[in-house]
């Protein structure tokens, strides 16, 4: 689309309107404590005008940015000098709001901190959808963004706030919940693609299995988590007591298990449908020529089918790991652990800024996952002759 | 040579092939023409055993291919179908050199056969090597699909529509593409068709299917001189089949002494081609050279009394 007059960038207007009105919204809360409610404090009151302006400045200067139709690459610069300014005033106000208050004090962002970082986010992704970077420059970029994460949380600049304080009264649950929140969306995805990819492919080959199977697993996926979660209890709990050496195994009716358990069960439609759709998608001409030319079914599946399919197949398996690293944390109400562990706590002690502390790494997973997956979906599709 | 001995498949109560017999020569292209549901295509996939005949044998220089495993029977047919079928996600050099490498050949064969292919086919190896089937035209995919039937020098090359697929003018070429190869690898091509002009161009012989039964597998010639039945006669086409026997003879056949005026034709060019350029141009007569060399001509007359001693 040429717009030859106004180069402005329709997405980028919506942006800056957004994130202006998000400046009027409260930027930060002040409580008395971490469970109180707290009083909202817009962005030029949380600190002095000398620190607050400049933060200001690189927040309206980036939403400025952002108007340009073009080059994206300027938006994108946008976005991150907004993003600066958005942590600058997050930095300056936590350590000043917290100057003047009592030693209980807890200080966290608000409405408008949270809008303003979702749209220059999204500010961003516009940007870089229009750049159109490369897979491997793709890679590049998410290295630097959660490298960049890292340097910020590892700084101590963010320490005053009221999520990090939560944070360092407990770092070493904090690893392990992570360790395990991990090892609970992985290794049911793992378990997954042990189970699914096979069925998926005697799925392709036998259409009564085929047809057996699909909506067997689909009424699987309809079953809501937290009742699925719930089932596991009795049915794994009966397993533990009656099956033989089942319990030195860890099995029982609580715990890491049926939180897996019920996880693989959530894969497996998208494992073994994704699978089926994938090896299903070679040219039928190709497999005609395939067969006519002396090729046996096993190298049909090898050499055609399944490269081919690659991708759909690679597909299922972001779908399956977004969507486990997600609903693991529901694992932390039967005792499976993971973020959700935090979640559950806070929500019990009402304490929200805990509840951040499972939510907000469980987002930073999710996301880093799911641009990992699509990058690796690209490789496949692009270097054909790489995927056998 | 091949032979088709009684071939019968039967789905249910239909017969789609209703006990054919013929014989192939080696070195010729058969074309096998019908109109769709006549079988032809059937009987083509049962001498590579995509299909199982029902009963009936085929027979490759001898020996019955029910003898070997299908897979390894069809590593030794080439096998080209319509849209060419080519894989996607190989390079044109991978994609012709497939069989060879079910056959594990060693690698610089391949490739050396691989780049023979590709100037047989008149595509500079250097250029075509490392191309996707997607980067290729349509004439292109289709002679890589035809290089890929012929890698691994078969016994026998069949073919299923391999022209269907493209448009009339790229069509013409590739099969006086074919024709030459074959000349020169001196292949045996069985080709399915449901175009009579098609198989009237290309056949050494033709055989045409009509319900599942061959009714007719005689030289071009004599199916359009005297059509076996009144289906191959409508195949045929009776307000073309003058001009279809006249564009099977050439002028060398009718050239005479004389001078003639305007643009002359090659003597391998046919009877129908001459007649064309004087209807054209409102000349009575053409001149024919060969290789640029004047021979003579041929005459508007001369025409027209091959055309009624043919009738």
């Amino acid at each position: 689309m040429k717009s030859t007059g106004a180069a402005i960038s329709a997405p980028g207007l919506l942006f800056a309107v957004a994130g202006v009105a998000a400046l009027l919204t409260p930027f930060m809360t002040l409580a008395a404590n971490r469970i109180v409610a707290g009083e909202g404090v817009l962005a030029w009151n949380i600190a002095g005008p000398a620190a607050v302006t400049p933060g200001l400045i690189a927040v309206l200067g980036g939403l400025g940015l952002g108007l340009l139709q073009r080059p994206a690459s300027l938006r994108l610069g946008g976005a991150v000098l907004g993003l600066g300014g958005l942590l600058w005033l997050l930095t300056q106000g936590a350590s000043c709001l917290l100057a003047e208050t009592g030693e209980y004090a807890r200080v966290s962002p608000a409405v408008g901190f949270w809008v303003l970082l979702v749209v220059l986010m999204l500010l961003m992704a516009d940007a870089l959808t229009a750049m159109a970077p490369k897979p491997l420059m793709r890679g590049a970029i998410l290295v630097a963004v959660l490298g960049a994460l890292a340097i910020i949380l590892g700084s101590g600049a963010l320490s005053d706030l009221s999520v990090m304080q939560e944070y360092a009264g407990r770092s070493d649950a904090f690893a392990r919940e992570a360790v395990r929140h991990l090892g609970l969306a992985f290794g049911s995805l793992a378990a997954a693609v042990v189970i699914g990819f096979p069925l998926g492919v005697v799925a392709h080959c036998r259409a009564a299995l085929r047809s057996a199977t699909l909506p067997v697993l689909s009424f699987l996926q309809t079953i809501p988590s937290l009742a699925m979660f719930g089932l596991m209890i009795p049915i794994l709990g009966w397993v533990g007591a009656t099956v033989p050496g089942a319990r030195a195994l860890g099995i029982a009716g609580i715990g890491f298990a049926p939180a897996f358990t019920a996880l693989v069960l959530y894969s497996l439609l998208p494992v073994v449908g994704n699978t089926v759709a994938g090896l299903a998608a070679a040219p039928p001409a190709a497999l005609e020529a395939a067969r006519g030319m002396g090729m046996t079914p096993g190298q049909r599946l090898l050499r055609v089918e399944l490269p081919l399919g690659l991708p759909i197949i690679l597909t299922g398996l972001r779908i399956v790991l977004v969507q486990n690293i997600g609903l693991a944390v529901i694992a932390g109400l039967i005792g499976g652990g993971g973020f959700g562990t935090f979640v559950f706590q806070g929500l019990n002690q009402t304490a929200t800024d805990l509840i951040l502390l499972g939510a907000l790494p469980t987002v930073v997973l999710a996301l880093t996952a799911a641009i990992v997956m699509d990058i690796l979906v690209d490789l496949t599709r692009r270097l054909p002759e790489d995927a056998t | 040579m091949i032979e088709i001995d009684s071939i019968t498949k039967t789905y249910g109560p239909t017969k789609a092939v209703d006990a054919v017999s013929m014989t192939v020569e080696t070195g010729t292209i058969t074309v096998i023409v019908g109109t769709s549901g006549s079988g032809k295509t059937t009987l083509l996939r049962m001498i590579n055993r995509l299909e199982e005949p029902t009963s009936g044998e085929v027979r490759i220089n001898g020996e019955s291919t029910l003898s070997v495993k299908p897979h390894i029977l069809r590593r030794r047919i080439g096998y080209a179908i319509q849209g060419h079928g080519l894989f996607p996600h190989h390079t044109v050099a991978r994609n012709i050199g497939a069989v060879p490498q079910l056959l594990n050949w060693p690698k610089d064969k391949i490739s050396a056969r691989v780049d023979q292919l590709l100037e047989l086919f008149s595509m500079d190896p250097a250029e075509f090597r490392d191309r996707y089937p997607a980067e290729l035209s349509g004439g292109q995919q289709q002679r890589v699909g035809v290089a890929r039937a012929l890698a691994s020098r078969p016994d026998l090359l069949l073919m299923d529509e391999p022209f269907g697929a493209l448009d009339p003018i790229i069509r013409t070429r590739a099969q006086e593409d074919l024709r030459h190869i074959q000349q020169r690898l001196g292949s045996t091509i069985m080709l399915v068709t449901h175009d009579m002009e098609e198989a009237i161009r290309l056949g050494d012989r033709v055989a045409v299917m009509d319900g599942g039964k061959l009714v007719q597998y005689a030289s071009p010639a004599e199916i359009i001189a005297r059509p076996a039945t009144d289906f191959v006669a409508d195949m045929v086409g009776d307000v073309e089949r003058p001009l279809r026997l006249l564009s099977l003879i050439p002028l060398s056949d009718i050239v005479e002494e004389g001078p003639a005026e305007g643009a002359p034709l090659s003597a391998d060019a046919s009877l129908r081609e001459a007649l064309s350029a004087c209807l054209w141009s409102g000349r009575s007569a053409v001149p024919i050279e060969r290789d640029g060399t004047p021979l003579g001509r041929v005459t508007f007359e001369a025409i027209r009394a091959r055309a009624e001693m043919q009738a």
